[in-house]
């Protein structure tokens, strides 16, 4: 019975379709929210779900002169890499399906590996706005991934578990904003770098290279792909809100509390203008590692002290 | 320097409503001057054809039915019209004008675009003559 | 890839690319994101404009050359009819010429508000190009409400315009302006302070005014290296003898420079449009033009909202024209491009461009 069940949570709820949906709905209240923030009337509710409707739909178009099995295999891994994440994560404020020992690690990781799979799918196609887009998703890649890890080790060090179960559970007598709001910050940031959402969209900057490493993809890879950033939009919020604003112990609660993570998310993204890339960087190594840094430096000497 | 200069922009329309007009659901008139399709007044008619002249897209022909009596049928190409208003200004009698209700022009064929303006006698004579036009 | 490619591996933009909407060719030789070299490849909407201006008569070809622009097609008919008049030896009446002046100053506006859009759109500031966007719609409206299109105006015949100014229009221009000047108060405040957006323009894309003359940049990207070039100043023509305005210059150079001038002059376009409405001349609208024009040639020049604009019209005496040379501001200022790329960063690129505020369908015609 427990395969049933193991297969269940993979594939329908909370992982698997459900954080699929989930997702879709939330790119669609973040589109709307930007679009309300711009005074525009932004997409209809099912605007997300038709496009990757469409979008599988649709041919595919093998360009030439690339890895034909990487060209599909990499959306299936990125979106796959997501999906196990969602295993570990409160999705829905309800208990991970999945929990051990160390499964935090394992779920940055997991993550991480759509913003890989991308970069190698912008180099393994012969494109040269592809090819500049992969360097670029690359290179955003090092330069948020060690902070945004140090915003999630913050909270995981005072709770004194590498488990995200545990610490969604330490956090939910402590919010963590207050006590550590460098690091709410720079997490939030972080995952607008990843998603790679304005104005850290320098490596799918549509008014330079097009759509950067996604640029050859069309039909199922490119929805799979979106697919993928919109699993991880959901998962990333579950996790600050788990880590930083007390913890997610209900639907309510967890509805409440990304949606306003969410609402704040949409205010960064309209409010700056792109940034370059090298300014990216610059601001991620000099103000965001450094500054998570020392908070972090300060957490765990406080902790030695208490303890 | 500061960030984030438009706060205040994207704070208030956070609490207004979009300004996007929900055409074609929700309809705005259109301004007394607009130049949507052509209009063309039988009775004032010389048949002068200095509209046809200077048309720049020769979307206007002026048919004679009866020079003597002035009575004349314009056949009006709303397609290649390009809503210039030169044939209005050239217009000694008034004849013609721009009109600012009907500007949605759209057609699934092109037999929609050539339109026959005149007295109906006329057009009826017209019509009975060509009777694939 | 061959090695040719890999010791210079080329970045094209355009002539399809999103950041831009007109077709125009760019290569920009990049060393990992630093550009070493541009060039620029024209003429991809070539219709023949100028060919077929020979074709037709004198008043047909009005609204064939106001068809070469969308965005400044009151500056491409001023020009021509201001010439045609010229050859023809009549003068517009000062009503007509005021009310031209006019146009060409709200289409000023309506211009260079849609280029911060567009500006801010590829700086990746996409909410200063919605607002700015949503703002210019005012200017639209009170263009169509004044002439009854929000694009190609026609409002001028050969000898005169068609729209006349009632008190009623003029107060609905005013509040129009009085809107629209609050509101770009508003973008000089952001386009001067926004921390974000002034990284990508401050010191970008920098000419010293040497280079300006160099180059031959006209309109706002000239003014904006302090190069003292403004037709309505320099050669007033309609009415601008009677409703001067001020030359704004800039001595900075770079992309700041070019966004502050651009929206500067808006400023002087809100107090020159006031001025006529406060004295617009009484009496005739239009003055008799011959069906044909006298032989011989003419020059005319206007400054359109890109920069000088120049026609070249040569009559033999009969309904239509012998040849109609048009030259647009964009050709001249397409090497602001070329010239300052080199050691930019290729985000910079579409920046660049913006600035010279490109016109690829002036350009080629």
């Amino acid at each position: 019975m427990d395969i049933v069940k193991d297969i269940l949570a993979i594939l329908i709820f909370p992982a698997g379709l459900a954080v699929m949906a989930g997702g879709l709905a939330y790119e669609w209240i973040d589109r709307k929210l930007v679009a309300q923030l711009q005074n525009r009337i932004g997409p209809r509710w099912f605007q997300p779900a038709a496009d990757i409707v469409k979008l599988l739909a649709k041919e595919e178009v093998l360009p030439e002169g690339v890895d034909s099995r990487l060209f599909y295999g990499l959306p299936v891994v990125a979106l796959a890499g997501v999906l196990t994440a969602a295993l570990y994560v409160p999705l829905f404020g309800l208990a991970p399906a999945h929990s051990f020992s160390g499964d935090l690690i394992v779920a940055i990781y997991l993550l991480s590996m759509l913003t890989l799979c991308s970069g190698l799918a912008g180099a393994n196609t012969n494109d040269r706005f592809s090819l500049i887009g992969a360097t670029r998703t690359l290179t955003q890649l090092f330069s948020y991934e060690a902070p945004f890890l140090l915003t999630l080790l913050g909270p995981a060090i005072v709770a004194g578990s590498w488990q995200i179960s545990e610490i969604n559970a330490y956090a939910g007598g402590h919010w963590l904003l207050f006590t550590q709001p460098v690091g709410f910050v720079v997490a939030l940031i972080g995952l607008m770098g990843k998603l790679e959402l304005p104005p850290f969209d320098a490596p799918e900057a549509e008014t330079e290279i097009v759509a950067g490493a996604m640029t050859e993809y069309s039909g199922r890879g490119w929805a799979l792909f979106r697919l993928g950033k919109n699993v991880e939009l959901i998962i990333g919020l579950t996790l600050i809100a788990a880590f930083y604003l007390g913890g997610l112990s209900d639907p309510l609660g967890f509805l409440l509390k990304t949606l306003a993570l969410l609402l704040a998310v949409a205010g960064l993204q309209a409010l700056f203008a792109r940034l370059r890339i090298d300014q990216t960087v610059g601001l991620w190594w000099r103000a965001g590692a450094l500054l998570v840094l020392a908070q972090l430096l300060a957490t765990i000497v406080l902790k030695g002290m208490t303890a | 320097m500061r960030l984030g200069a438009m706060f205040g922009d994207m704070f208030r329309s956070l609490f207004k409503r979009p300004v996007t007009e929900l055409y074609p659901f929700r309809k705005e008139p259109a301004p007394s001057r607009l130049r949507g399709a052509l209009t063309y007044n039988p009775a004032k008619c010389t048949g002068c054809q200095l509209c046809v002249k200077d048309c720049p897209s020769n979307a206007i022909e002026l048919i004679t039915i009866d020079k003597a009596n002035k009575r004349f049928v314009m056949r009006y190409y709303m397609d290649r019209c390009t809503f210039c208003a030169q044939c209005v200004q050239n217009c000694r009698f008034g004849c013609l004008g721009m009109s600012n209700e009907q500007w949605e022009m759209a057609a699934l064929n092109k037999e929609a675009f050539t339109v026959h303006y005149g007295r109906e006698e006329d057009l009826q004579k017209l019509l009975s003559t060509n009777p694939h036009e | 890839m061959e090695n040719e490619t890999r010791e210079k591996f080329i970045i094209p933009i355009g002539p399809q690319h999103p950041a831009l909407k007109e077709p125009g060719h760019f290569e920009f030789s990049v060393d990992g994101e630093t550009v070493t070299g541009a060039t620029v490849r024209l003429g991809y909407v070539h219709r023949g404009i100028e060919k077929a201006a020979e074709e037709r008569n004198w008043v047909q070809d009005l609204y064939l050359l106001e068809r070469i622009c969308g965005i400044c097609s009151h500056a491409h008919a001023l020009a021509y009819s201001l010439g045609v008049e010229k050859l023809a030896g009549v003068t517009a009446p000062p009503r007509a010429q005021a009310i031209r002046q006019l146009v060409a100053e709200l289409e000023r506006v309506h211009s260079h508000l849609l280029w911060l859009g567009v500006s801010a759109h590829e700086a990746g500031f996409d909410t200063l190009f919605m607002f700015s966007w949503r703002d210019r719609e005012t200017i639209m409206d009170v263009l169509e409400g004044l002439t009854g299109n929000r694009v190609n105006y026609s409002v001028n015949v050969l000898g005169g315009v068609k729209a006349d100014i009632d008190d009623a229009r003029a107060d609905a221009i005013r509040r129009g302006i009085d809107f629209l000047e609050e509101r770009t108060q508003h973008y000089l405040k952001i386009a001067t302070s926004d921390e974000t957006f002034l990284r990508r323009t401050r010191g970008v894309g920098y000419t010293s005014r040497e280079q300006a003359e160099e180059l031959g940049l006209v309109g706002p990207t000239a003014r904006a290296a302090n190069v003292a070039r403004d037709v309505r100043v320099d050669v007033p023509y309609a009415a601008y003898t009677d409703f001067p305005v001020q030359m704004t210059l800039d001595t900075r150079g770079d992309l700041e420079a070019r966004f502050v001038v651009r929206i500067r002059e808006l400023f002087e376009s809100y107090r020159v449009v006031r001025q006529i409405l406060d004295r617009l001349p009484a009496g005739e609208l239009t003055a008799r033009m011959p069906r044909r024009i006298k032989e011989g040639e003419t020059v005319s020049r206007i400054e359109a909202p890109r920069g000088e604009l120049f026609y070249f019209i040569k009559s033999n005496g009969s309904d239509k024209p012998e040849r109609i040379k048009v030259r647009t501001p964009s050709i001249c200022n397409f090497a602001v491009v070329t010239g300052t790329a080199k050691g930019h960063q290729l985000a910079d690129m579409p920046m660049i461009l913006a600035g010279m505020d490109p016109c690829f369908s002036c350009n080629d015609r």
